[in-house]
């Protein structure tokens, strides 16, 4: 167990947007036995990472894999009877896991293509291929100059690349 | 007028308070006082010698107004009064001050100030028993004939208690039979005997007294007293607590009660047929028809949306006894009752909005009601689970728990009784049936009742599974006309899909379909959850806001049927204490309105907690407030709204509020600033005394007066304390939500922000003005809030009145 009181870090996940109602949840399963991730790997089940958030894991929970394996579909949070907004939770605690420099590679790369080419799937000869089979007018360079600066003014890449400023 | 002539009473409690108060200089101040006749000391007023002394002297006409040092006036008031009255006074011309918890103990380190601040607390008292003026009492008729609506578990139990004690009953059932949903449930937990038994009314001869009884065979319609209306509902309610006007519209049963011989003939002959509601449409019945054999009353029924009437006519001409009549007309009853009772239960509430269960899509997903017909060996499947799909027995079955039921999309609240329910069916079906594969899926499982965890038990023993979690969603597979239920089990961590014949839902109980209506029509209120609501769960269960009116059984709350019982009993006795002297005593303690100066405004008629005032025309197109003497609680909220004074409390003037003000603020003795508390009677006070007997200390310049509740208080008189030298005021009352007059803490806070605007205005700091909401057991908040107030104000300085 963490040094920290279990609520804590319980507050500070009802603090951030998508996070507000995590402390409803009853540990019922319902999102467990919903979702489609879970049924594939034991290495993720959205009731276990919401457990141990509530028992003030911090360490399990924001430099784990499991947050980054959820694929957003909702299932869970439809049929949650708390009304807990599980995916939602998941995307707080992910932005918590950045902002604590925990940052899978994959989403780093992600980002790194975000700022210099404007596009996350990079072109490719075979991409520019299937365009012209369905008719589609080749891709123009992005105009990064001006994602930079708005990415810059939200303050994504001091968060995303740990440049000096980031909190 | 007579002349006013005072009598001074001053209790030192045995000598206990003597160490701190200097009672000569009490006395030698008191004496000087205008209008005082009479001051005595002693060791206590309330009893004994002490009151004998009081007595004496009202009856030798030497005084005709009490003032009494005495500690804990409530309790002592009441006995001062009684004897006050038997010696020919008016027992409300009388006022007692506690010198002893509000003076002497709180201010125990500063004795000479404790002393000033007596004078001012006695002042205070003489000043408004000057004012005060005889309270008489009024009688209403209180007619011994109660209203239950609602022929179930609790209704029943409910009108044969009254009817025993021989109050008139008129038990009003809305379907054609009595039992509602208990005599559809098999059998009860926690005696596992059969659901249609209560218990029996001693007055039968041919049943004993510790028997128990059918409610079939109960013979109900010869307790003498209960009049039994099945087919009927209430349409209209009108009149006064003890004096209701009711009206009721019986629907035709087109078969007289009293020919119907039940020989079953008029089924054998009837051509339509239709789904068994009684049944849960598992099977078909007649239009017409009887629930079941020696059902109440024991009399067929046409269902007048089925029957063919004069285009078939075969039951009329089979019947043997000619008690079939096809021109029934519907008919209103008007019935005059002095309470009424609710008893209209609780219903299943319908699962298909849930969609992953898809419940109304797959057959074979049903509700545990459904599943109890089948139990029922007289059932639509006799005693056998089957699949509504292809009428097979059910091998393998799965319970879903918590259906709707803690479960904020639907009913946020948990039902309190499906745990048991299915229980109670898993070991039914087990034990007809031990090679029966059933599992129950849980959030968590509840048996919180007498004998109920033993339950749970035997289910584990018999092999009935439990699996830790919450179905997300029930497939059906068409290939194999299988339910497939998908639930992780949490314990192990692992997924599972259970194969299953039969789904049961163990769906949430919500409030009876007709409750709001019902709610509309005797102007009473639902909780949050749709049931109705108790005037105060702890204090007051089974009452309504509206006097004479009660509830219980599960149209408060899901209940078994033993709680529904307790319930019952719990409503019949509040009814009967109600209505027993055939008459309502009560003194005028209650709301006078000035009509010159009643501005027709309209907001004492919202505001009363009691809806006791309504508006009257006055003939010259105006209206005018008037207020009910027998509904009228006196608490003095509709004072505290009224925007021009034109009410005030019979037993709280405001020329005595604005006295008191003065005389609690005419003596200081300290070198501190004086700060006056309005507290209420209730929790107020009772946290002032609780401060005081437990001798926290605050200091001697925070001077209290009480008022009924703090709702009485306008801005006016807090602007009033303000100019008369308070420089700083406190309101204590009761919490928001437990004001002893539902709404009059709430107003009360509202004023005082009011009121701090004011004072903003005028230059003077709003934080010289507080309201705190205590309750007894905060004693130590209230002398610390008192402590940090005095401190405040001196640290403000003076008040600066222009
Ligand atoms: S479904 Fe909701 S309440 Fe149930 S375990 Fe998941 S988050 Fe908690
Ligand atoms: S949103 Fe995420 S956690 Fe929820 S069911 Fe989908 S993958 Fe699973
Ligand atoms: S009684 Fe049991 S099944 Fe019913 S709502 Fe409560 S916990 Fe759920
Ligand atoms: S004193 Fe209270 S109960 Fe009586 S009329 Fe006024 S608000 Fe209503």
């Amino acid at each position: 167990m963490t040094e920290e009181k279990p609520l804590d870090f319980a507050r500070e996940i009802t603090g951030r947007l998508g996070g507000e109602t995590i402390t409803r949840c009853y540990q019922c399963g319902t999102c467990a036995s919903a979702c489609p991730v879970t049924k594939t790997t034991e290495r993720y089940n959205p009731r276990q990472v919401i457990r141990l958030a509530l028992l003030g894991q911090r360490n399990d929970v924001l430099k784990g894999d499991a947050i980054w394996l959820c694929a957003s579909c909702y299932n869970c949070q439809e049929r949650c009877p708390q009304k807990v907004e599980v995916a939602d939770v998941i995307y707080a605690l992910r932005n918590m896991a950045i902002r604590g420099g925990n940052i899978p590679a994959i989403y780093t790369e992600f980002a790194a293509a975000l700022m210099n080419e404007g596009r996350l799937a990079p072109m490719s000869k075979f991409l520019e291929k299937k365009r012209a089979e369905y008719g589609l007018p080749p891709l123009k360079p992005a105009n990064t100059e001006a994602l930079k600066k708005i990415l810059a003014a939200t303050g994504f890449d001091k968060i995303m690349f740990r440049k000096e400023g980031a909190t | 007028m007579e002349e006013v002539k005072v009598g001074v009473f001053l209790s030192d409690c045995g000598g206990q308070i003597a160490k701190i108060l200097d009672f000569e200089a009490l006395t030698k101040f008191v004496k000087d006082v205008s209008g005082v006749v009479l001051v005595a000391r002693g060791s206590e007023f309330w009893r004994g010698q002490g009151l004998q002394a009081i007595v004496d002297a009202v009856k030798s006409k030497k005084i005709n107004r009490v003032v009494v040092a005495e500690t804990i006036p409530k309790i002592s008031e009441v006995a001062i009064a009684k004897a006050v009255e038997e010696a020919g006074l008016n027992p409300h011309l009388m006022e007692v001050v506690d010198l002893k918890n509000h003076c002497a103990w709180p201010h125990i380190d500063t004795p000479e100030e404790a002393t000033e601040k007596a004078k001012a607390m006695l002042l205070a008292a003489i000043e408004k028993a000057k004012l005060l003026e005889p309270i008489g009492k009024a009688e209403f008729p209180a007619v011994k004939a109660v209203l239950v609506i609602g022929g179930g578990a609790a209704g029943m139990q409910a009108a044969e208690d009254l009817a025993e004690m021989g109050f008139k009953v008129y038990l009003v059932e809305k379907e054609p039979f009595l039992g509602g949903l208990a005599a559809k449930a098999v059998r009860f937990f926690p005696t596992d005997d059969c659901a249609i038994c209560i218990q029996s009314p001693a007055s039968l001869t041919t049943v004993t007294q510790t028997s128990r009884k059918c409610v079939y065979r109960s013979g109900l319609s010869e307790i003498p007293n209960l009049n039994v209306l099945t087919n009927t509902k209430i349409v209209k309610v009108e009149g006064s607590p003890g004096n209701f006007k009711v009206t009721v519209e019986r629907k035709p049963r087109y078969v007289d009660e009293k020919k119907c011989v039940a020989c079953d003939l008029c089924t054998s002959v009837c051509p339509v047929e239709v789904p068994d509601e009684y049944n849960a449409k598992l099977s078909k019945r007649k239009a017409i028809y009887v629930n079941k054999l020696l059902v109440y009353p024991p009399a067929y029924v046409i269902d007048a949306k089925a029957c063919k009437f004069h285009e078939c006519a075969k039951c009329f001409q089979v019947c043997p006894t000619k008690a079939v009549n096809l021109d029934q007309k519907p008919e209103h009853v008007t019935l005059n009752v002095g309470g009424i009772i609710v008893a209209t239960g609780f219903r299943e509430y319908d699962p298909s909005v849930i969609k992953e269960y898809h419940y109304g899509e797959y057959p074979d997903v049903i509700t545990h009601l459904e599943l109890a017909r089948m139990l029922d060996a007289f059932g639509p499947t006799s005693g056998v689970p089957v699949k509504p799909s292809d009428g097979k027995p059910a091998k393998r079955i799965v319970f879903v728990q918590c259906v709707g039921s803690r479960d904020r999309r639907w009913n946020p609240y948990c039902s309190s009784i499906c745990c048991m329910i299915s229980l109670k069916h898993a070991t039914m079906i087990k034990e007809a049936f031990p090679d029966a594969d059933v599992t129950i899926c849980y959030i968590d499982i509840r048996t919180t009742g007498r004998e109920h965890e033993y339950y749970y038990e035997r289910a584990r023993e018999m092999g009935v599974k439990f699996v830790k979690g919450r179905p997300s969603e029930i497939i059906h597979d068409p290939a194999t006309n299988t339910l497939v239920v998908e639930v992780e089990d949490e314990l192990l961590r692992r997924l599972l899909e259970l194969e299953a014949d039969l789904v049961v839902l163990a769906t949430a109980m919500v409030p009876s379909e007709d409750a709001k209506e019902l709610a509309q029509i005797l102007d009473i209120e639902l909780d949050q959850d749709g049931f109705f609501k108790e005037y105060n769960a702890k204090l007051r269960p089974t009452e309504t806001k509206r006097r004479g009116i009660f509830i219980c059984g599960g149209a408060v709350f899901p209940k078994d049927v033993p709680t529904a019982s307790l319930h019952a009993h719990s409503a019949a006795v509040k009814a009967a204490k109600f209505l027993m002297n055939g008459k309502i005593v009560k003194d005028l303690k209650v709301a006078v309105v000035n009509q010159d100066y009643c501005g027709n405004c309209q907001f004492c008629p919202v505001t009363c907690p009691y809806g006791a005032i309504i508006l009257e025309p006055k003939g010259d197109g105006h209206f005018t407030a008037k207020v009910s003497e027998l509904l009228c609680e006196g608490c003095g909220v509709c004072v505290g709204t009224c925007p021009v004074g034109a009410i005030e409390l019979s037993h709280l003037k405001s020329s005595q509020i604005s006295a008191q003000i003065k005389a609690l603020l005419s003596v200081n003795g300290t070198s501190k600033p004086l700060v006056l508390v309005f507290s209420c009677s209730e929790c107020g006070h009772a946290a002032v005394d609780s401060s005081g007997m437990a001798m926290m200390s605050y200091p001697a310049n925070v001077r209290v007066l009480r008022v009924p509740c703090t709702g009485v208080i306008q801005v006016q008189h807090i602007l009033e304390a303000f100019k008369a030298g308070a420089q700083g005021v406190m309101v204590v009352g009761c919490k928001p939500d437990g004001c002893h007059y539902e709404v009059g803490s709430q107003k009360a806070k509202q004023r005082v922000e009011m009121a701090k605007m004011l004072l903003q205005a005028y230059g003077i700091e709003p934080e010289r003005l507080e309201m705190l909401n205590l309750v007894f057991i905060e004693g130590d908040k209230f002398a610390e809030a008192a402590k940090t107030m005095s401190e405040k104000v001196e640290k403000l300085g003076p008040l600066q009145l222009s």
